[in-house]
């Protein structure tokens, strides 16, 4: 067993960024880039074959005290260095160093600079890990703060000729939404106690000595009964003792027993729609997405994939990790406004990308109709939604990744995304057309594909939940009917009719070997997910039993 | 051989043909149809062979798929006697399309594609057939609409056949919303996922919205009243693919949706279900007959007589017309292509006399069209027959007595149509004299078209189910395939026969007009919604541009005025007034008191003594 493979696994991308920052071999860049991610990857595959199925809880481990403060009266702050995996971080993290590779293998257009390029890239990669793995909300925020700095300069520098709006409003938008985030992890991180290290500091236990339940018991109701003197009290970050509503202490207006009260929202109210809000930023929701096209726009085409594939999955982790666990009857109170929101956003998407002559913004809006489906799937707060829901992340991520990339290839060729301007490539690029129509298809949600699952058992969760009315699937169906309209249409426009290209001169050779090797395993990915899903549900179905079991 | 075993191999072939036609298309280019048909051939001699293994048991099959928390789904599959029936059916006209497609296809050059599509559409039609899991059973239902829309939209250089796919998807799509609704009402009603599970005797029958919506997914599929219009346009693609997708197996589907939830729904969903029919089988018998184009003459009569199988309500009546539609069918669709082959067009007008051009061909259509009329000596009229005995038994003990009769008299009118439009097809087809106005020189035919046409008009006769040709209770054919047959009172033979006179009688009127163009089934539906949703997309589009993004803009230029503003208020107020004053205010004070450091001693000493002076007088004024 690899000693502490998580931090290894935010390590080697760092070190590449460092190490092709300093840009030693200027020659062969790519090559190292792609060589650190598949290290990545490899080390990945290994954690794949040692992780246990049946655990229920965080495998792997890692803890090491890092930032300790006594505040005096307040109490003590600790926020430490504490990574782990589990059913639901680990199929995103095999997403992330996947499409990073992806992206980084089909990074040939860019031309400039491309030291930086190749290094912010590593260092997106090494941040993005780095939120998936963290158990500390303390460090997640660090990590998810972070990742908007690469993200910024790749759209900034290598971006379209908007690309100053672009990343400006992108930088904006999510600094909001962190933002919210940032209030109320002080909030609870105040509200809330740290059951292990105050029974460490009353000396209930001693360093070494394991916790047991009773023990968090009695510290949880000496906590209750306000037993515990303000500056022996410990406050963490720590995101399991934050999921504990025991773990409040009952003065806070985080308590479900205070009466605090803000037009008309109690404060653990408050503090769920904010959390909300601020991930939902990133997802992004209907009506906070008008950063997303524009970003897409002008990013270039494997900052697009990796935008879709793995940024936009981050807001949903978040719900799945912090704001359900943290305020579950919250949340459950007002699943029917998440499953409302859930359909605005999915009929909302696909009517814009019905609009859509751009062939990267009508994936763009393609994308919130589909990430919207999750929503959908986390509102039934049922096995099927959720499972669904998770399913649906990575089925997206592949797919995306695929959309854009078939976007990109047509763009390097000519420089032009207009639908209009191409029709019959079918005749010209057959291998093109293939996998083209094999990632229409799915995204579409045909069976025997991995959008199929996702959408399918999100609408199969929030129409058996017994909290939702039948409307919101119903809805989400009619955006299915919808997707299969604007792409379908798209696939018709540019593949299918008499060739026509806008520019004779445009020579549109068909795949090169580098292009055909990452569609194609991608499409063989999702074609697998599609047939055998269980490969997937397998991963995630301790999680979403736990956290199932927990909250209802 | 392990009978497991087999059955998983034919689930399986159809899709490694369909991968090995398609990888090989380019290699062996020349002998890929030969390839592709051996492959064919082998399905359906195992499908034949499967199922005399089986002999007449039925068969149960499950592999674990999906883990959801405590339910787990198995990928299940279940052999019954309706599935086998339409095994086989898939599995022959699959193979005779095959062969007839090698002369009608060889001219094109994306031949292996072709043959691809055709594999894959056997193998998700198959899996629709033999699934027992509801899942499994929507999947392979989108599976073979999917492959539908690749085979309409094979000739992809053609803006209508193109336009012809999307629509057919897309209104499957729409219906297949309502199916998947229907479907997981299904289970949660029976508490299974599993068709053979489901038990109307232990719980109640399902509750009726549930059968209606499943119904409303079929009515897609079988391209029912009101959603018929799509398969009309879907004949621009290849005839042969036509002949199976479009007339002997994929709407069929829908029909076999219906003969599969027929025990888990009580008469209501029954009645709505063969109402729909009757609509269609009149409207689409109509409009068949205002139609100049052959394919499109066959596509209206093919949804006529599914309307014929959905009066059946799903019994077996349906099942028994589903076989013997498929096979008539196809055998016509197939005729109508070895004719399309031989005069290079499909229009009525420059056709006629074609008899003796043409004599087995000929033969062929006219048993192919009296199996349609239901005419004896073809399996066609027992199935009318059965139909309109089920009809008649029900009627006997329901509540609902009228609206049986009312079925009745639909189903007589749809059969005066059906022997009007199949005689008048083959009467301008075949009889009078050529309209050819430019002959052409005349293809030869071919003898592998021949062959599949000839034995599907062989299939058709009657022989082959019974020999007594006027009565099929005593078949073994049925008695093997677990069908009921049903016994029609004396006086519908009477209306039978009267019937046929009439259409032919029609026939004859009307022998010398012909319609300029193909009058369509009024599409209140289709451009409708579509121009609807386009003009919604374009009103949302509008709300996105005009109201949040510009929201969002304003909110952040409004963001860099007030920043203008604070900045202005920084500049001039903040630092010019307040710190700016204060600075200056402390320079002229400095400057001020600076002239008070003169550096002279006698100054300063006239300040000590000034200020002394003060001081004292200060408290000296303050005693008193």
């Amino acid at each position: 067993m690899i000693e502490s493979i998580l931090s290894l696994l935010i390590l080697i991308p760092l070190l590449g960024s460092i190490f092709i920052g300093f840009g030693v071999i200027k020659k062969y860049i790519r090559s190292i880039a792609i060589l650190f991610s598949g290290i990545q990857i490899s080390l990945l595959i290994y954690l794949f074959t040692k992780f246990d199925l049946n655990a229920t809880s965080f495998q792997f481990q890692e803890s090491k005290n890092w930032i300790h403060l006594s505040l005096g009266s307040l109490g003590q702050f600790s926020a430490k260095y504490s990574l782990g995996v589990d059913g639901l971080s680990l199929p995103l993290l095999a997403l992330t160093s996947l499409i990073t590779f992806v992206a980084l293998w089909n990074s040939t257009e860019i031309k400039e600079k491309f030291n930086a390029y190749y290094g912010l890239v590593l260092l997106l990669n090494a941040s993005l890990i780095g939120c998936f793995l963290a158990k500390d909300m303390f460090l997640f925020y660090v990590f998810f703060e972070f990742m908007l700095l690469p993200m910024y300069f790749l759209i900034g520098i290598w971006g379209g000729p908007n690309r100053n709006y672009a990343s400006l409003k992108f930088f904006i938008y999510t600094l909001v939404g962190s933002l919210f985030i940032l209030i109320i992890m002080l909030g609870i991180s105040i509200a809330y106690i740290d059951p292990y290290e105050t029974a460490l500091l009353t000396g209930a236990i001693q360093e070494g000595q394991s916790f047991t339940i009773e023990e968090l018991f009695a510290i949880q109701k000496s906590l209750a009964l306000q037993e515990i003197p303000m500056r022996q009290i410990v406050h963490s970050f720590d995101i399991q003792a934050m999921s504990d509503v025991n773990n409040c202490m009952p003065t806070s207006i985080f308590s479900p027993n205070s009466g605090w009260l803000l037009s008309g929202l109690s404060g653990r109210e408050w503090g769920f729609w904010l959390l909300f809000v601020g991930f939902a930023i990133k997802l992004p929701l209907v009506p906070l997405h008008t950063w997303l096209p524009d970003a897409h726009v002008e990013a270039p085409t494997p900052i697009s994939v990796l935008l879709a594939g793995i940024l936009l999955k981050i807001g949903a982790y978040g719900w799945l990790r912090m704001a359900i666990p943290f305020f579950p009857k919250e949340a459950m109170g007002h699943a029917q406004i998440l499953a409302g929101l859930g359909a605005l956003s999915i009929i909302y998407g696909a009517y814009n990308a019905l609009a859509m002559k751009d062939i990267k913004k009508l994936v763009a809006y393609s994308s919130i109709s589909h990430m919207g489906f999750v929503l959908l799937g986390i509102a039934a707060f049922n096995v099927e939604g959720w499972q669904g829901a998770i399913f649906q992340l990575v089925s997206h991520g592949i797919l995306s990744a695929m959309l854009f990339l078939m976007a990109g290839v047509l763009y390097s060729r000519t420089g032009n995304r207009d639908i209009d301007s191409y029709s019959g490539l079918a005749s010209k690029m057959p291998v093109f057309t293939l996998i083209s129509g094999v990632a229409i298809f799915a995204s579409l949600g045909l069976p025997g594909f991995s959008g199929f699952i996702g959408e399918f058992f999100s609408l199969m969760g929030s129409f058996t939940s017994p909290l939702l009315m039948p409307i919101y699937p119903i809805l989400g169906a009619l955006g299915i009917l919808l997707g299969a309209g604007y792409l379908l249409w798209t696939f018709q426009k540019v593949f299918l009719g008499k060739h026509y290209t806008l520019n004779a001169t445009w020579a549109m050779n068909d795949l090169s070997l580098t292009e055909t090797l990452s569609l194609y395993s991608l499409g063989v990915i999702t074609i697998a997910l599609g047939i055998f899903p269980n490969m997937l549900f397998s991963i995630s179905e301790n999680f979403v039993l736990k956290l199932l079991t927990n909250i209802l | 051989m392990e009978i497991n075993f087999q059955f998983i191999g034919l689930l399986l072939l159809p899709w490694i043909s369909a991968l090995l036609v398609g990888l090989f298309a380019h290699k062996a280019k020349k002998h890929i149809a030969s390839i592709s048909i051996s492959l064919s051939f082998i399905f359906a001699a195992l499908t034949c062979y499967f199922i005399y293994d089986l002999s007449g048991q039925n068969l149960k099959i499950g592999y674990p798929w999906i883990n959801m928390g405590r339910v787990s789904y198995f990928a299940s599959f279940w052999v019954n006697s309706s599935a086998k029936l339409i095994a086989i059916l898939v599995s022959i006209v699959g193979l005779f399309v095959q062969i007839f497609s090698k002369s009608y296809m060889e001219k094109d050059a994306n031949i292996g594609r072709y043959y691809a599509y055709l594999h894959g559409f056997v193998g998700a039609m198959i899996c629709l057939i033999f699934s027992d899991q509801i899942y499994v059973f929507y999947g392979s239902w989108e599976l073979v609409g999917a492959f539908s829309y690749l085979l309409i939209s094979f000739w992809h250089q053609k803006p209508e056949a193109i336009k012809a796919a999307k629509k057919a998807f897309l209104i499957n799509r729409f219906a297949d919303i309502a199916l998947i609704f229907g479907l997981v009402g299904l289970s949660s009603h029976f508490q299974t996922t599993y068709f053979s599970a489901m038990d109307p005797m232990a719980l109640d029958i399902a509750p009726t919205w549930i059968g209606i919506a499943l119904l409303i997914g079929a009515m897609g599929k079988s391209a029912q009243f009101p959603f018929m219009s799509w398969l009309p346009d879907a004949m621009e693609g290849p005839t042969p693919a036509s002949a199976l997708i479009h007339a002997a197996t994929m709407v069929a589907a829908g029909v076999f949706l219906g003969i599969r939830m027929f025990p888990f729904f009580g008469e209501s969903v029954h009645l709505f279900m063969a109402g729909i029919g009757a609509i269609s089988l009149i409207s689409a018998g109509i409009l068949a007959i205002f139609q100049n184009d052959i394919k499109k003459i066959l596509a209206y009569s093919t949804i006529s007589q599914l309307g014929l199988m959905w009066m059946g309500m799903g019994s077996d009546a349906s099942m028994f017309h589903l076989w013997v539609h498929g096979i008539f069918k196809a055998g016509l669709f197939l005729s109508a292509g070895s004719i399309i082959h031989f005069v290079h067009h499909q229009n009525l007008n420059h056709m006629g006399g074609l008899r003796k051009q043409i004599p087995i061909t000929c033969l062929a259509f006219l048993i192919f069209s009296a199996g349609m009329m239901g005419i004896p000596l073809t399996s066609g009229f027992y199935t009318k027959e059965n139909i309109a005995g089920f009809l008649w038994a029900s009627a006997e003990n329901s509540p609902f007595s009228t609206y049986y009769f009312v079925l009745l008299g639909a189903l007589s009118i749809g059969m005066v149509l059906t022997s009007f439009y199949a005689s008048r097809l083959f009467y301008l087809i075949f009889l009078g004299d050529s309209r050819e106005q430019n002959p052409r020189e005349t293809a030869r035919n071919h003898g592998l078209q021949i062959i599949p046409i000839a034995l599907l008009a062989i299939l058709s006769l009657s022989i082959l189910v019974n020999l007594n040709p006027l009565h099929a209770e005593e078949s073994e054919f049925l008695r093997y395939f677990d069908l009921q047959s049903f016994h029609v009172p004396d006086v519908w033979y009477w209306i039978t026969v009267s019937t046929w006179i009439l259409g032919i009688f029609l026939t004859y009127l009307t022998r010398h007009w012909i319609p300029k163009t193909n009058v369509q089934f009024l599409s209140i539906f289709w451009p409708s919604l579509f121009k609807l949703i386009f003009l919604k997309s374009a009103m949302v589009r509008w709300i996105e541009v005009q109201v949040y993004d510009r929201f969002v803009n304003k909110l952040a230029r409004a963001q860099v005025i007030i920043a203008h503003l604070i900045a202005w208020i920084d500049h001039w107020i903040v630092d010019g007034i307040l710190v700016g004053g204060i600075s200056k205010l402390s320079q002229w004070m400095g400057a001020g008191l600076g002239r008070w450091q003169s550096g002279k001693v006698q100054s300063y000493w006239i300040l000590v003594f000034v200020t002394f002076g003060l001081f004292l007088l200060f408290t000296i004024l303050q005693r008193g």
